[in-house]
């Protein structure tokens, strides 16, 4: 097994035979999720964000058990990275999803794999590390009785901004 | 007898020495049930049909897959005890075993008294008595459908053990439940608006763990059912889910997606002591434990899709374990290690597989077509999953390993999945 141990994790340790529930110490902290005054909204150009062609674009779709952001997505992808370089205040979430054919943990895991090849495509076109965090909610909002096409739907990655 | 019904038993096990690779689908055979005639016990007056011990009996021992029951309806006479047993009538009935009860009721107590009969050696196996109030009904039936259990198949029952669940209530309602393992008595032990996935139950029988979302990202809880505690034990950045206990409930695998993808961790049950178990640039999730403690299996999609492979803890040597099909999900080991049950995409249909780990002969057990998360009954002779089907609730079911037998587990009208067993102990 692996020995080698995470400063992030030291936390852990300190915690370990109490009770109280663990923070994670390397979470976004709410202090900056509150931050977003009405100036800061400004310099992020909230009004591009929301009428942008491109950035209104908020979900990226993917094939069955694949997690390549396809060539017709790489237009918004990239958009949303080079906003994210114009605007290093901004923050976002990306947020993978899968439909519900399968396991709800390897959905999970798929999801996740499809939020971070999204957040690959934006670091190479700019976007900053610390400006996205990957989440995935699996197949957990998905249409548990989708047909066919239908199912398309489920397997995406939604992209949202923190001052929204 | 008995040694009749464990040659028939042991026709899974002798598929160890065909060392054919195809796959075999078995879908609800009816070879190698005995016959057997359970007869109404006399003055079994529980309060309603459900709670009579005979239906309980009937109940468990077809569920197992080893007994084929016999209808008494429209018999004239039934015996009430081993002295009136018309051997010939049954006989001709094709009845291989008798159950024989009676309940003595007192007040709120009952007294159940039972005799399991061979019908073709005319002779009694066995005969026991039961006491305890009129409310634990059920759990004497459940106790008397373990000794017959055991007696003909030479393992323990599990008929008294519990299963813990998700039920769905609606979108923004969710409920870990727990009940008999037949679905009766289901008690809510966690009530969440978020989703709740992956209920573990500990090997201890004290703890289930599971993930919940309600902290708008996975993270992992562990329910203490003794004290009904709740605890956060990880919460890390990222998602944090897929909980495995270790065999002696100390620690905990689970998967963080800390560093981007899904990676294995190994923990305290406390939340301390993390360390990651792997390193790899794929998905790893669905860690679970080898019985005996030495390795951990698990799937990954290093190779494509997802494949199980397992990890030597002492050499820390992966190997593939899965080769058929393109996808291959959710293991779980059968108490002896020599079993692995999973979930297979069989042409887009997802279906409860085992595999023997000594053959590597694989069989299909169901038919699909959305089957998800199996996990062996605590003796191995039975496997749990949940079934998906486009027109109904999402539902529990058991197959047995023996004869295939596939039985709803009646959890109501709500929909229920994410099932976990608890240990035999319990």
């Amino acid at each position: 097994m692996n020995k080698l141990f995470y400063a992030g994790f030291a936390f852990a340790v300190l915690a370990g035979c109490s009770s109280t529930p663990l923070n994670d110490a390397n979470a976004p902290s709410d202090a900056k999720a509150g931050a977003a005054s009405g100036s800061e909204s400004g310099e992020l150009s909230l009004d591009k964000l929301r009428s942008d062609s491109l950035l209104t674009q908020r979900s990226i779709y993917f094939d069955f058990d694949k997690f390549e952001v396809k060539p017709e997505y790489l237009d918004v992808v990239n958009a949303h990275a080079r906003y994210a370089a114009d605007h290093p205040a901004a923050k976002m979430t990306l947020k993978g999803h899968a439909d519900y054919r399968g396991s709800h943990e390897y959905n999970l895991a798929l999801g996740q794999k499809r939020s971070v090849s999204v957040k690959d495509v934006m670091n190479t076109s700019g976007a900053n590390d610390s400006q996205i965090e990957t989440v995935s909610y699996g197949e957990e909002e998905a249409n548990q009785n989708c047909q066919g096409k239908e199912c398309d739907q489920d397997r995406r990655v939604d992209i949202s901004y923190e001052v929204e | 007898m008995k040694s009749l019904t464990k040659t028939l038993f042991l026709i899974l096990f002798l598929l160890q020495t065909v060392h054919a690779i195809e796959v075999i689908d078995i879908l609800g055979g009816k070879a190698n049930e005995l016959a057997v005639a359970v007869i109404p016990f006399s003055d079994d007056d529980a309060d309603n049909e459900k709670n009579q011990i005979h239906n309980v009996i009937k109940s468990d021992l077809s569920r197992s897959g080893f007994f084929r029951i016999i209808k008494t309806e429209g018999v004239k006479s039934l015996p009430a005890n081993s002295d009136q047993v018309d051997y010939t009538f049954w006989s001709g009935l094709k009845a291989e075993l008798l159950v024989i009860g009676r309940v003595e009721k007192n007040d709120q107590q009952i007294k159940v008294t039972y005799d399991l009969i061979d019908v073709f050696k005319e002779k009694l196996i066995i005969s026991t008595e039961y006491n305890g109030s009129l409310k634990q009904a059920r759990q004497i039936g459940h106790q008397i459908s373990n000794v017959i259990y055991e007696k003909i198949t030479g393992t323990p029952g599990v008929f008294h053990t519990k299963i813990g669940y998700v039920q769905k209530v609606n979108n923004n309602k969710f409920h870990l439940n727990v009940s008999d393992m037949d679905g009766f008595n289901p008690k809510s032990v966690v009530i969440s608006n978020q989703p709740i996935i992956s209920t573990r139950w500990s090997p201890d029988g004290e703890k289930i763990a599971y993930v919940s979302f309600e902290k708008k990202k996975p993270v992992i809880f562990v329910q203490n059912l003794k004290t009904g505690d709740r605890k956060l034990v990880a919460n890390f950045k990222g998602n944090n889910s897929s909980p495995a206990w270790s065999p002696d409930s100390k620690k905990l695998a689970i998967v963080l997606t800390y560093n981007a993808f899904s990676q294995i961790y190994v923990m305290d049950v406390d939340g301390g002591n993390v360390q990651q178990l792997m390193r790899s640039r794929s998905i790893d999730t669905e860690p679970v434990w080898a019985p005996d403690g030495k390795s951990i299996f698990f799937v990954s999609d290093r190779g494509g899709g997802p494949q199980i492979y397992t990890i030597d803890l002492a050499t820390e040597q992966v190997r593939r374990v899965t080769f058929e099909g393109k996808y291959n999900v959710s293991p779980r080991l059968s108490p002896d290690g020599k079993l692995l049950t999973f979930i297979t995409n069989d042409n887009g249909s997802y279906k409860v597989a085992v595999q023997n780990l000594v053959s590597n002969q694989v069989m299909r057990l169901t038919k699909g077509k959305n089957d998800e998360a199996p996990v062996f009954s605590p003796n191995g002779h039975m496997v749990l999953y949940t079934v998906k089907e486009s027109d109904k609730v999402t539902a529990l079911k058991t197959v047995s390993l023996n004869g295939f037998k596939q039985l709803l587990i009646d959890t109501g009208p709500l929909s229920n999945q994410e099932a976990t067993w608890s240990p035999i102990d319990f």
